[in-house]
């Protein structure tokens, strides 16, 4: 697979068909993977591809600076990653002829396996323009991808109070989550804003329950789970169950599910005139 | 001869103190099972072994991530201000790792510069720091690069180092740990074995004549372009000091609040007119290393960096200050092979 993955990617540079690729680099076996932009064809030996392979690397598509270096891009991306080329592209924040996306078949990473790959139903990466290896992409029911989700909200409302007010006592606001999360590709974010402030900037309960909350509401059937805000998170604040549980809202209130099919419109960015709410003609 | 004491007296001092409500911070487990220094409820929470570092650092303790400098209140055409008091009871950090409490003495420096924070000073003064030795390193590790070994002194009051039996050798360094530990030690023949350290991974000198030479080279952006400009790097390091100070209120009233900042946020040094001499992440990053070993070197005669590894143990994308720093430290020897 990683020679294949190499190959292609040699030829896309030989080619000219990009100006780099954003990869998985290592430096040794079993240490973190972390991320590589590779221009010269030679330097595809660079490239690796293993369970260590965490990052959502469709988080460097809406930088400027990386565009302005590369205006083309081969991007490799894992199942989950792929989703979130696909919302980036509904939102019209790439322009996807510029994107070669290389998606792998993969099985999960993290040793063990993280919790979001124990009930991912895209292990083979949908809307991707190269598709690397082959692994089986069993069914997955809605209960077992939000199984941690549906245990959390069987505690009683005062008991997930009491858990979040300890969580987020830890959180240092040191946007780990925001930096890392592809979709969170505001200019300028809430939390910077400061004419006039909109939300507290102090890392208080307050403030950090005003930014933790907007932020999830903002990612609402935008998230598409692919939990690096929850595994860069230096405070260990799980704030997946907060996605998860607005994914779970957008897909029983809307059926949707974002970045699964890049032929459905999003749920936030797209309006009808046929809308039975007055508030959006 | 040589001092030591049990981990189970030292829990006991921990319950008397938190009896008295007197504030000890120390490393806890939490549920997913990352340690961080945490302000302690009971004595039980306590972890002494098991694991490298805390993910963060002790710095919260002595320079929170947010402090109220004063209220004010909007009196007619007044504004009225109120006075916030500094907590300055007695407190305790426990079991912090040498290379936090190191941090102390080089913090102290830009906190009593050209202004004495009188803040800060409170809490240092306030606080007793009693600091375990390590017994093990990781891959991040580097305090042996910058002049301190897993027992170093600086900063603690009080050193611990582990028997291997449950108790702990005592080296009582300053009045403030006299006072705390002179009765509750026993006399004993037992002295603990100097743990090793992690091997030298880099030569500061080396770093500094690159910073010193090579402030517009195309390795800073070669070497940092995955930077994703988060703070997870800064906020654990026990060493950067960045704050920035905004008002936070409505139109009755409010608080002035000194809050952490860091230089790698892209508005950081964004100025009000819209320019900004960091434009891009290749620059803030440069301005990370170049502050910790060569600016706070010019003006203080010490490097910003203990060598505690937590910028790479929590960096999103790899990217701590050893990676930089090794990356230079390749670069400099593939400088001299081809001269």
């Amino acid at each position: 697979m990683l020679k294949q993955l190499r190959q292609i990617c040699k030829e896309l540079l030989e080619e000219g068909k990009v100006n780099a690729v954003i990869g998985y680099g290592q430096d040794a076996p079993g240490k973190p993977a972390y991320p590589i932009f590779v221009t010269q064809p030679a330097d595809v030996t660079q490239l690796v591809w293993n369970s260590h392979c965490y990052n959502n690397l469709a988080v460097y598509l809406t930088q400027k600076r990386i565009r302005a270096l590369y205006p083309k891009v081969a991007i490799i991306v894992k199942g989950c990653d792929a989703r979130a080329v696909t919302v980036l592209d509904k939102d019209s924040q790439i322009s996807r002829e510029d994107v070669v996306v290389i998606g792998m078949a993969c099985e999960g990473v993290g040793e063990p396996r993280e919790p979001k790959c124990n009930a991912c139903d895209v292990h083979m990466p949908h809307n991707v323009d190269i598709t690397v290896g082959e692994v089986p992409n069993p069914p997955v029911t809605q209960e077992q991808r939000f199984a941690e989700l549906n245990a959390f909200l069987k505690k009683t409302p005062e008991e997930r109070m009491a858990y979040w007010k300890t969580e987020l006592a830890r959180c240092v606001k040191c946007y780990a989550c925001r930096q890392t999360c592809p979709l969170c590709y505001c200019e300028r974010c809430i939390v910077d804003k400061n004419r006039p402030t909109c939300i507290d900037t102090s890392a208080t309960l307050k403030g950090n329950f005003a930014w933790q909350i907007t932020r999830a509401f903002h990612q609402a059937a935008r998230c598409v789970g692919c939990d690096e805000c929850t595994r860069v998170c230096p405070a260990g604040i799980n704030l997946r169950l907060l996605n998860q549980s607005l994914a779970l809202a957008a897909e029983n209130c809307f059926e949707f599910r974002a970045g699964m099919d890049a032929e459905l419109e999003p749920v936030v960015g797209a309006y009808s005139l046929q809308d039975k709410e007055n508030f959006i003609r | 001869m040589s001092h030591q004491i049990s981990f189970q007296a030292i829990q006991k001092l921990v319950d008397k103190w938190l009896e008295q409500e007197r504030p000890v911070a120390a490393p806890v487990r939490l549920q997913d099972n990352r340690v961080m220094y945490q302000p302690l409820t009971a004595s039980s929470q306590i972890v002494s072994d098991g694991f490298v570092h805390a993910e963060n650092s002790i710095k919260e303790f002595f320079f929170p991530r947010t402090e109220k400098l004063y209220n004010y209140k909007f009196v007619g055409q007044d504004v009225e201000l109120q006075d916030v008091t500094v907590e300055d009871a007695p407190r305790m950090v426990l079991f912090a790792r040498p290379c936090d409490a190191a941090s102390l003495p080089i913090l102290d420096h830009v906190f009593n510069w050209d202004y004495k924070d009188e803040f800060y000073n409170r809490r240092r003064r306030a606080t007793t720091v009693v600091t375990l030795a390590c017994t093990e390193h990781d891959t991040h590790c580097f305090c042996t690069s910058v002049g301190l070994t897993p027992d170093s002194e600086q900063g603690s009051d009080v050193l611990l180092l582990p028997l291997g039996d449950g108790n702990f050798e005592v080296r009582m360094l300053t009045e403030k740990g006299k006072e705390l530990f002179r009765d509750l030690v026993q006399t004993s023949d037992k002295t603990a074995q100097i743990p090793e350290g992690p091997a030298k991974k880099f030569d500061v000198d080396e770093v500094l004549q690159f910073l010193e030479e090579n402030f517009d080279s195309p390795f800073w952006e070669e070497q940092t372009l995955r930077c994703l400009g988060c703070a997870a790097c800064a906020y654990n390091c026990p060493t950067c000091h960045c704050f920035d100070i905004v008002d936070e209120g409505n139109a009755c009233g409010g608080c002035r609040v000194k809050n952490w900042d860091a230089c790698q946020f892209s508005m950081f040094s964004l100025h009000a007119s819209g320019h900004n001499p960091r434009s891009i992440q290749a620059q803030r990053q440069r301005q990370r290393i170049q502050h910790k070993f060569r600016i706070y070197h010019e003006k203080f005669g010490t490097y910003l960096c203990t060598g505690c590894g937590n910028c790479g143990r929590n960096c999103p994308v790899s990217l701590g200050v050893l990676n930089v720093v090794e990356a230079i430290h390749r670069r400099t020897v593939k400088a001299s092979e081809k001269d």
